[in-house]
């Protein structure tokens, strides 16, 4: 009896024992287990949307899209093609928009019982496709080898309503979902306040210039180093240094060695005495006597390097600057620069009757390369990066949506749009990176 | 020994007395020393490398310096691992160090390591480590503003940059010298920079370079000090002054002649008052301001610096010009106070509790004052205990006190003096003379002294598991369990001690014991129901187990959190935004955030950090900003009423209506832990190293891709690694050869011309400013143009940068992270519905099948699960461990195995009651309530033991079993009723306070509460009967079980 009731006791102490490990081994690992995910939950507070936007990314397989939509998360069922299942009695169908090697195509599923459903049954399938502003493209499907496909290409974005029509057996069946991407909805009160302006696409004028940079020189052709004709003595020098002199103006009197005859140099032509090394006694050989210089005309002579050399030709307009300074003039010529030098040489010429202008100057140059009028345009500050689209943004009411663009010519203000925006349409210029931190915000996280 | 120390306490009763004084001195002065704080620190030992490296890419950031600097470090003594961050300008390594490891001795030997490889780092940066602080040091921040109208002494309104001067060169380097600060921080406006900006048309009119004019700037810039002459016995220092002062100064500094006449600065350049390239702003209210933040030293009192830096800004104020106004925007003293007013709150309210119960069970008011001194002297030793072992007293470490507790060994003690002097007193119908009253005292103190001593040892055992802990759980609870253990073991000293001395000395005249009418009602309803029960035992025997089977069952169904978090009374919000925006366009968005914040009626200010301060403790980029919303007193919000909760739910809502921003809530010294700990926080972090960046994120994503197949996993993703468009400047080497230039030549002359470059400094008295050259604002921003920047060619003429560069938008990442000196991604995953052991393992092998890395690529795990299965190894080997010791005392006590198994079956029980009232009050299991438990056990233990003992000495006095424990369950009713209601009741002001920090200590007081109710019914109906079943078959041969 005694060994007995010992071994009970024991069997009961181990009881209590364990009762105590056990709750304590429960309560302690298992608050702690707890804590990482409540925690958890607690710092995703701030991601409701983030978890919906999650889904649809999925819905739209490859490209991560990071649009704004509200889904009815039981319409998201994926069916064994990957895309969304609609069904209405037995007939089942899968929709799919197939990006992979291929324009954005639609691909559609259609199964009657489980068995898939030929070309030959006459089914009948349409989507349409409602686009933010009232646009409607309509997609039929045709049998392919292994899907029905749609016809034609589905533009980017693939933010839309979609309703889709499948005619089966006499019978019409119809489903209507949304499916946005790059859309947000933002409160006028809240745009106004966040500085959000729109403007209008429409046509505009697009050019292109180039800066320039070069020294300003004399016409060669202005310029004269005058020598005398025969060594001799000089008598008389007419002009100084500074003085203007017309053309045909006696400029010195000189008596030759040989003839001992006096005979006089004149002036060439209207011009500015900017150097004298004559004086009345010295004797005129080989030297230069006096420079006349005319600088009513001037050329620039701007600098074009070889990977520019394409945009410039003779006539284009050039603003030409120095602070405080700007005239418009020309290209007359384009030389090749001075031998060693990979550059060619725009001249172009500078009125200087004022004298404003002064030779060896550094002057920038602004050359207008081109100047279109286009069908439409728009502001620099309206273009964002998205994904590997640029893209603006289009406001209807309180929805802003991406609209990916084909961008053509660029200058300081404008852009041209080749395709992905239509004129008329309201885009945001001010404040556009808003928009797109709104759009992409889903993926903003706390990086330390 | 005990009967030598008793018999020395109650002999030198004086001298034991005189000891009080003692006790208090030390507590008193050790309480001036005693580090106060709201929460534990639970930093690790961790040491930051911060390289401030203007310009450089974040690649470039890794590749020159966080390379470097990481591989330095390897080898340390003590070091655990380091991580790395590159971004923008800044490399930051953070080494973490053992938690035994002493904090100055790893910044020493670091600092030795920075020493050698200084060499091998690019020419002027320099590793610096991050200030001497832990995650509670920022105790202060303050904001400057110039109040409308205010003027600068050149006439000019305070712009960003005059208000950041002000706090760089006068407010900032007072406030440093406040005593236990290590570093003041700013954020916010602009460092003043001199600024030359030269126009390129001029620059190539004179064939002038950038260098030329860094040379001449550089040049034309120094004093010079020249020795000493001796005149006439008269020394003359001599020195030769060429400092540039002010602008004009600047723009006369000849950089070249040509022909002749000089070409200054002015010539070409635009010389003025510019702003930095900054990397961090800061907001408050909707505009701008400068922001600074006091860090305190490590180990540091943060209410007394705090208190120092807050009076230090009022003598700063005055010296401030007029106008300016510095303003304290967070003040950690305020949150501290608040939850010491609240743990002081419960625990006098909890004393004042035991010492009415005592007067009310004890009948006798000295013998209740006697035990209740036990209270603040036990407090006061624990106090002088805690400065000694470094234990700051905090919510944690103060909040699971229970005076309770503490007073039972005393209770117990006392309890009986008194009854048997009133009970010697009434037999002889006189007071006792003194050595009769010593002697009985002495008796009767010996008699209980045994199960007290071992009821507090054993619930200072209970307490060992707490100190097994490790990492943060460690550091939360070790703290608390060191208290209380202090606590007990200096109550154990009391009782044995002071206590009998105090009774000997001051029970000396007529003691009446009269039962108070508490206890005669009681005790005249617990004989019927004891012996009803005695007689019902099967039915008392399964009710308890069915009450037990029960609550296991309930335990399940109580949800379950780590901690409850403590509110702080202020909301910190983390709002992103889309990495890669800019510090404006963040500034722009944040405006609108804090108008829309400043709506609330509760919200007194907001106001925030984006991107990254002076010192880069906290290195964001600038999409994000670090929001900190203070709310005004409750009695000023609307509807006081309103929980934390719910305004922030609130809040949420509206700011979610603000286009562009993301958010995360949560509270401000709670966000600096998640920063400074870092790491993995989810339950499995699978990490892959390796060298390419694009690989890495590739493996991620195929990685990911197993994971979501995996049965329970929730929440999986790859960590953002997000490239960013990068204007890249890449040169065509044949095309620079051409044209005699080196790659350098253009490196340095675009950083030079788009970043700036340094030319030296200007001085204005202290201050000091940077002298910048950099190209002007119009033309260093406008991309488009850049193609055209021409750049000078060493003969004076000058090529375009198209000529010699590409110019494109590459994407390159926007931040790189680094672990134990390789890069790495992370990809995290929380697991629901399914134990975490098993679903890391087959992680581990479904990526060991099905993920095929490339050589040089390798993987590692981490997560919270590793610190769970560390925790669970350990707890399963500490926790039985602690219950065989527990077992062994009981055993010791009784010399009986039985016994000791009857007094263990009570901890089920009184575990019962704790789950039940956890569900009364619909609070989760958490460790705070894990801790309520092991109070309870000990409590358990404790009734048991008291109860027990006696009923054992009856039975042996008159060898009848059933009177034997019926009596002595009498006689223990109001010593186990008191222990209980004592135990109970000193929690009962915890388990009620809403006061700021209550949260963390309301599921402890609510288990003890709860489970003292059960355990005492147990104690006082279930184990008599247990005892009386197990044992009425010894009945025979009782005396061979002594």
């Amino acid at each position: 009896m005694k060994p007995l009731l010992f071994l009970l006791h024991i069997v009961q102490s181990f009881l209590g024992l364990s009762c105590l490990l056990l709750s304590l081994s429960l309560i302690l690992p298992s608050a702690m287990a707890d804590h990482s995910s409540a925690d958890d939950d607690e710092a995703h507070e701030g991601h409701d949307d983030e978890e919906v936007d999650r889904g649809h990314e999925e819905e739209h397989d490859d490209h991560g899209h990071g649009g704004h939509g509200d889904h009815d998360e039981a319409e998201d069922a994926k069916g064994p093609n990957g895309g969304k299942l609609f069904h209405k009695g037995d007939i089942t169908l899968e929709l799919k928009i197939h990006e992979q090697g291929v324009a954005p195509q639609y691909r559609a599923w259609i199964s009657d019982h489980g068995k898939q459903v030929g070309s030959g049954t006459g089914a009948q399938l349409e989507v349409s496709l409602t686009r933010l502003g009232g646009q409607v493209d309509i997609i039929k499907f045709n049998r392919g080898a292994d899907y029905w496909l749609g016809d034609g290409v589905v533009e980017e974005p693939h933010s839309f309503d979609v309703s889709v029509k499948l005619t089966h057996k006499k019978q019409q069946l119809e489903w209507e979902f949304e499916s946005y991407e790059g859309r947000v909805q933002i409160a006028q009160s809240i745009a106004d306040r966040a500085n959000i302006i729109t403007a209008i696409a429409g046509t505009g004028t697009v050019s292109h210039s180039l800066k320039l940079y070069g020294k300003t020189s004399v016409d060669p052709g202005k310029l004269s180093h005058i020598r005398a004709r025969f060594p001799g003595s000089i008598l008389n020098v007419a002009a100084n240094i500074g003085d203007f002199v017309r053309e045909g103006d006696v400029l010195v009197e000189i008596e030759s060695n040989e003839s001992l005859r006096r005979y006089q140099i004149k002036a060439p032509f209207d011009g500015v005495i900017s150097n004298r090394h004559a004086n009345p006694g010295e004797l005129a050989g080989q030297q230069t006597l006096l420079t006349l210089v005319d600088y009513s005309l001037l050329w620039a002579q701007l600098q074009v390097f070889p990977s520019q050399r394409q945009h410039f030709s003779k006539g284009q307009n050039v603003r030409v600057k120095i602070p405080g300074l700007s005239v418009n003039s020309e290209i007359k010529h384009i030389l090749p620069g001075s031998g060693t030098e990979p550059f060619v040489i725009a001249r172009v010429p500078l009125e200087n009757t004022n004298g404003e202008w002064s030779p060896n100057l550094m002057v920038e140059g602004l050359v207008e390369i081109e100047t279109r009028e286009v069908d439409l345009v728009v502001d620099n500050r309206a273009l964002q990066r998205f994904r590997d689209w640029k893209v603006v943004f289009i406001q209807i009411g309180n929805t802003y949506e991406i609209r990916p663009l084909t961008l053509g010519q660029v200058d300081d203000k404008v852009t041209e749009v080749l395709a992905g925006l239509n004129p008329g349409d309201r885009y945001v210029v001010g404040n556009s990176y808003l928009i797109k931190a709104d759009i992409e915000k889903s993926e903003a996280s706390h990086d330390h | 020994m005990i009967e030598a120390i008793l018999r020395t306490a109650i002999d030198k009763r004086w001298l034991m007395l005189s000891f009080t004084l003692v006790i208090l001195a030390s507590g008193l002065w050790s309480y001036q020393q005693l580090p106060i704080d709201a929460v534990p620190d639970i930093t690790n030992v961790q040491v930051q490398i911060n390289t401030e490296a203007p310009g450089y890419s974040p690649l470039e950031a890794e590749q020159r310096i966080t390379f470097t600097v990481e591989n330095a470090l390897a080898g340390l003594p003590g070091l655990i691992y380091t991580r790395s961050l590159s971004r923008y300008g800044l490399s930051q390594v953070t080494a973490v160090f053992s938690e035994d490891t002493d904090l100055y001795f790893a910044r020493n030997l670091i600092n030795q390591r920075l020493s050698i490889i200084k060499n091998t780092l690019p020419d002027g940066l320099s590793p610096e480590m991050g200030p001497i602080a832990t995650g509670l040091g920022e105790i202060f921040m303050y904001t400057i503003e110039a109040e409308v109208g205010a003027k600068q002494a050149n006439g000019e309104a305070y712009d960003s940059t005059a208000l950041r001067e002000l706090q760089d060169w006068v407010i900032k380097p007072q406030l440093a010298l406040v005593p236990g600060v290590t570093e003041v921080n700013t954020i916010g406006g602009y460092v003043k920079q001199y600024h030359v900006t030269p126009k390129p048309r001029a620059m190539l009119n004179f064939g002038i370079s950038l260098q030329d004019i860094n040379t001449a700037l550089q040049g034309s810039n120094s004093n010079r000090g020249a020795g000493y002459v001796e005149l006439n016995g008269q020394q003359l220092l001599v020195r030769s002054e060429g400092q540039l002062k002010t602008l004009s100064d600047v723009e006369q500094v000849v950089i070249k002649f040509i022909d002749g006449s000089p070409v200054t600065v002015a010539d070409i350049a635009s010389v003025g008052i510019g702003k930095e390239l900054r990397t961090g702003a800061a907001t408050r209210d909707g505009r701008e301001t400068v922001l600074g933040t006091a860090m305190m030293l490590v180990g540091e009192n943060t209410r007394t610096v705090a208190r120092a830096v807050a009076q230090r800004l009022a003598e700063v104020q005055p010296s401030l010009p007029p106008g300016i106004k510095l303003e304290a925007v967070y003040d950690r003293t305020t949150l501290v106070d608040n939850t010491i007013a609240t743990v002081q709150k419960n625990l006098i309210e909890g004393a004042l509790l035991v010492i009415v119960v005592l007067l009310l069970l004890l009948g006798n008011v000295r013998a209740a004052l006697i035990t209740a001194a036990v209270i603040p002297l036990a407090m006061l030793i624990t106090i002088s205990g805690m400065v000694k072992t470094g234990v700051s007293a905090n919510l944690m470490s103060l909040g699971a006190l229970d005076f309770g507790l503490i007073v039972d060994g005393a209770v117990i003690i006392v309890e009986n003096a008194i009854r048997r002097l009133a009970q010697s007193q009434a037999q002889n119908g006189r007071i006792l003379p003194l050595k009769e009253r010593l002697s009985l005292v002495y008796e009767a103190t010996n008699e209980v002294i045994r199960p007290s001593l071992f009821g507090i040892a054993i619930i200072t055992v209970v307490y060992i598991p707490l100190f097994s802990l490790t990492g943060v759980e460690g550091k939360m609870f070790q703290p608390m369990a060191a208290t209380v253990v202090m606590a007990l073991i200096a109550a154990m000293v009391l009782s044995l001690t002071i206590v009998p001395a105090a009774v000997a000395i001051f029970m000396s005249g007529k003691v009446s014991e009269k039962e108070s009418r508490v206890i005669l009602a009681s005790k005249s309803l617990y004989r019927p129901l004891l012996i009803t029960a005695l007689k019902l035992r099967w039915w008392v025997v399964s009710a308890a187990f069915l009450l037990v089977a029960s609550s296991a069952w309930l335990s399940t169904r109580l949800g379950s959190e780590f901690i409850p978090q403590l509110s702080e009374g202020d909301i910190a919000m983390h709002a992103m935004r889309i990495p890669g925006t800019g510090l404006d366009q963040a500034v722009s968005m944040q405006l609108l955030l804090e108008e829309r914040l400043n709506e609330f009626p509760q919200v007194d200010k907001v106001f925030a950090k984006i991107g990254t301060p002076d010192v880069a403790t906290d290195p964001m980029p600038p999409s994000v900003a670090d929001n900190f919303v203070m709310l005004k007193p409750r009695s000023e919000w609307p509807d006081p009423s309103l929980t934390q909760a719910e305004l922030v739910a609130q809040m949420a809502k509206s700011v979610r209506q603000l286009p562009g921003n993301n958010y995360e809530f949560t509270q401000p010294i709670q966000m600096r832990f998640n920063e400074l700990i870092s790491g993995v926080r989810s339950d499995l972090g699978v990490k892959i190293f390796g060298d390419d960046l694009a690989q890495l994120v590739t493996s991620a994503e195929e990685i990911l891709k197993i994971l979501q197949t995996i049965d329970g996993v929730a929440d999986a993703k790859v960590e953002p690694v997000k490239d960013l468009p990068m204007l890249s400047i890449q040169p065509k080497r044949m095309a620079l050869a051409q044209y005699g230039l080196h790659v350098t030549d253009l490196q340095d002359y675009v950083a030079a011309a788009i970043g700036g470059e340094k030319a030296g400094m200007i001085y204005e008295g202290d201050r000091r400013f940077d002298l910048v050259l950099r190209l002007p604002e119009e033309i260093r921003t406008d991309i488009a143009r850049l193609g055209e920047l021409p750049i000078p060619l060493p003969n004076a003429s000058y090529v375009p940068l198209a000529e010699v560069a590409t110019v494109a938008m590459v994407p390159a990442p926007n931040q790189i992270s680094r672990e134990n000196g390789k890069r790495r991604v992370v990809v995290t995953a929380n697991v629901r519905g399914r134990d975490l052991g098993s679903f890391v393992d087959e992680v581990k092998q479904r990526l060991r099948q099905e993920l095929d890395l490339p050589s040089g690529y390798w993987l590692a795990y981490g997560g919270t699960f590793e610190q769970l299965e560390s925790a669970s190894k350990r707890l399963s080997i500490v926790v039985p461990i602690t219950l065989l010791i527990i077992m062994a005392l009981l055993i010791m006590a009784f010399g009986s195995i039985k016994d000791a198994t009857i007094i263990f079956t009570g901890v089920p029980l009184a575990l019962t009651g704790g789950v039940f009232a956890l569900w009364l009050r619909d609070m989760p299991l958490s460790i705070s309530a894990g801790v309520g438990f092991i109070a309870l056990s000990g409590v358990a233990v404790l009734n048991g033991l008291v109860m027990l003992s006696f009923i054992r000495e009856q039975w042996r006095d008159n060898s009848e079993l059933y009177g034997a424990v019926v009596e002595g369950a009498m006689v223990r009713l109001r010593p186990v009723l008191m222990t209980a209601l004592v135990a109970s009741l000193g929690f009962v002001p915890m388990a009620l306070n809403v006061g700021t920090g209550a949260e963390v200590q309301r599921p402890l007081a609510t288990v003890v509460i709860g489970g003292v109710v059960s355990s005492t019914l147990l104690t006082l109906l279930v184990l008599p009967v247990l005892y009386y079943w197990w044992h009425k078959n010894d009945i025979n041969n009782n005396n061979n079980d002594v």
